[in-house]
């Protein structure tokens, strides 16, 4: 017989408490049981805290402790004062805000829009969509840039179409390479992921309860505002925060479609990090500030969601 | 009727993207709206070429490295954090969701790249940390389908039973528990290995000149040679596509299992 049993003496909180109490629990019997359950547990959890402690946490707070450093070693805030007064970091910035919004935006209202076109397909179908829609999740940013690019670049397959189809001149085409294009190709990555989200709220979502309030007279209007909407937002809120964090840090695949020249604040802290502009106190004041943008956005998301989950409760 | 148009149109929307590079990848040439020629050529100078052919070694090894060493983190904490109570537990849990999102991997590349530079964890530029950023990307993934997979399972019931017949503590893991699990492990291994295949953007950050991956290698081809390029990017593809057909065989098996 091992511990196992020791885990009947109270709920599993105990671990949480001093060893004080659990040497109090353990006068009362079974405590070699139940220090060998604790310590197995903790033992367990050893990989995972050592791992995440030493290559995430750590990481990260050297890296805010060394952004408040110039070059040379000498203490300054200048890379945080750059960070908000210089136009370059300035632009990129407010540009990676309009980015995220955007690309979360078309993200999350279309995966909204696949999702419920999901759920209402038959099992078999409907399973089929859903894989097919978690394909993007381990693409390379490359690959889709790659894709698109054959697709939709200056003489991809689609520009050459609509281009012989109207007879026009070879200057007229779509766009990839800029912002539209961008948000476009980002899609790819975030219609699906609100996808996959977004249908498991729509499974929640009881027939049942939509038909008692109709049957109950509530107007079209009034089943959407006082039943479906309660029901949706929270989900809906909680997938459109994983979109705008993806899209602040993600960068990849804007390098791949047009290098440096847009300015975006990830592509700053990128080329700070690892090319010819080298300065990696200022590349660490940067993520520190693109960490700030993303936990504001996650906190106020996720505080809107829990409110609006008891207002509709 | 509009509602399966609109099917067809949106499993076109992920299909037709992706098959761009696969019918580039074996065309000879491709310049007007139809390819041209059938040919394997670009397939075989991934083989062929000592650049493309080390780094599709550096790919795979650092794709076992990252599933490796995840299984090692994640699937005792998945068991640890299963059982742990709705108290610190439970934060933990969340805490491995957002910690991602929180820390994208940008900023963990950014982070990695300067704290590791000094002995005796020189690792920045080896291939070491080009695994140790993958298994960072991966883990959160993982951590969820195997966590999901104790919980299917009812671990703590199947436990009790075990023990409850005198089976010891490795006992129940080998002959109980991690039969039932495996599904979910597998699924997380594969989408960590699918992961790494193809990460791009913190492995351009991390890697020195000696753990070049291929997509590092199709960054540069993408400027140099589109021929090779499509190769390398529908190859990434097919790495893609395959782990997500063996992850839906999978999935349908626990959903059996449950049932």
């Amino acid at each position: 017989m091992s511990g196992h049993r020791g885990r009947g003496l109270g709920p599993s909180p105990c671990k949480r408490r001093s060893g004080m109490t659990v040497t109090l629990r353990g006068i009362r019997g079974n405590i070699s049981q139940l220090l060998r359950l604790l310590s197995l547990e903790v033992l367990l959890l050893i990989p995972f805290i050592l791992f995440v402690g030493l290559f995430e946490i750590y990481p990260i707070l050297n890296m805010a402790y060394r952004s408040l450093f110039d070059l040379n070693g000498n203490f300054t805030l200048a890379n945080y004062i750059n960070a908000f007064t210089k136009p370059q970091f300035r632009f990129a910035i407010r540009n990676s805000l309009l980015f995220a919004t955007a690309a979360s935006l078309v993200g999350g209202i279309g995966g909204t829009f696949v999702a419920a076109l999901a759920v209402r397909l038959p099992a078999r179908w409907r399973n089929l969509l859903l894989s097919l829609y978690a394909l993007p999740m381990t693409l390379s940013g490359l690959v889709v840039a790659f894709a698109f690019i054959v697709l939709l670049g200056r003489n991809g397959i689609l520009n050459l179409l609509v281009r012989r189809a109207f007879g026009l001149p070879p200057t007229f085409y779509f766009n990839l390479y800029d912002w539209p294009g961008i948000v476009m190709v980002y899609a790819f990555f975030q219609i699906p992921l609100m996808t996959l989200s977004m249908s498991a709220v729509f499974e929640n979502l009881d027939p049942n309860l939509i038909e008692a309030a109709r049957n109950l007279g509530a107007r079209s209007w009034q089943v959407w505002r006082y039943v479906v909407i309660p029901v949706l937002l929270p989900g809906f809120l909680a997938g459109m925060s994983i979109q705008f964090a993806g899209m602040m840090g993600a960068f990849g695949t804007v390098l791949a479609l047009v290098g440096m020249a847009k300015n975006l604040l990830s592509l700053q802290i990128y080329s700070h990090s690892s090319e010819s502009t080298y300065n990696l106190p200022q590349a660490g004041a940067l993520a520190m500030v693109l960490i700030t943008i993303t936990g504001t956005a996650l906190l106020l998301l996720s505080w809107s969601a829990r409110r609006l989950a008891r207002r509709g409760a | 009727m509009i509602r399966w148009i609109l099917f067809v149109l949106l499993v076109l929307y992920i299909v037709v993207p992706l098959l761009m590079p696969v019918i580039f990848s074996f065309s000879v040439f491709w310049q007007d709206i139809l390819p041209q020629g059938f040919t394997l050529r670009w397939y075989e100078a991934i083989l062929t070429r000592p650049a493309n052919y080390e780094a599709l070694l550096v790919s795979l090894t650092v794709a076992f490295g990252a599933v490796l060493l995840n299984l090692v983190i994640t699937v005792p904490a998945a068991y640890a954090l299963n059982r742990a109570g709705p108290g610190w537990g439970q934060r933990l849990r969340e805490g491995a969701v957002i910690l991602p999102l929180l820390f994208p991997p940008l900023v963990v590349g950014t982070a990695l790249l300067q704290a590791f530079t000094r002995p005796p964890l020189a690792l920045t530029g080896t291939i070491w940390m080009v695994i140790i950023a993958h298994a960072i990307l991966g883990f959160p993934f993982m951590f969820r389908l195997v966590l999901a997979a104790f919980q299917t399972i009812d671990e703590r019931t199947l436990s009790e039973a075990a023990a409850s017949l005198g089976a010891t503590f490795w006992q129940r893991m080998r002959y109980v528990l991690i039969p039932n699990v495996m599904p979910g492990i597998l699924s997380g291994a594969l989408l960590v290995f699918a992961i790494s295949m193809g990460e791009f953007e913190v492995t351009s950050m991390v890697a020195g000149f000696t753990a070049q991956t291929l997509p590092l290698r199709l960054f540069q081809q993408i400027r140099n040679d589109m021929r090779i390029a499509s190769a390398i990017t529908a190859f990434l593809i097919y790495v893609s596509f395959l782990s997500f057909v063996l992850m839906t065989y999978l999935g349908a098996r626990m959903r059996r299992l449950r049932a």
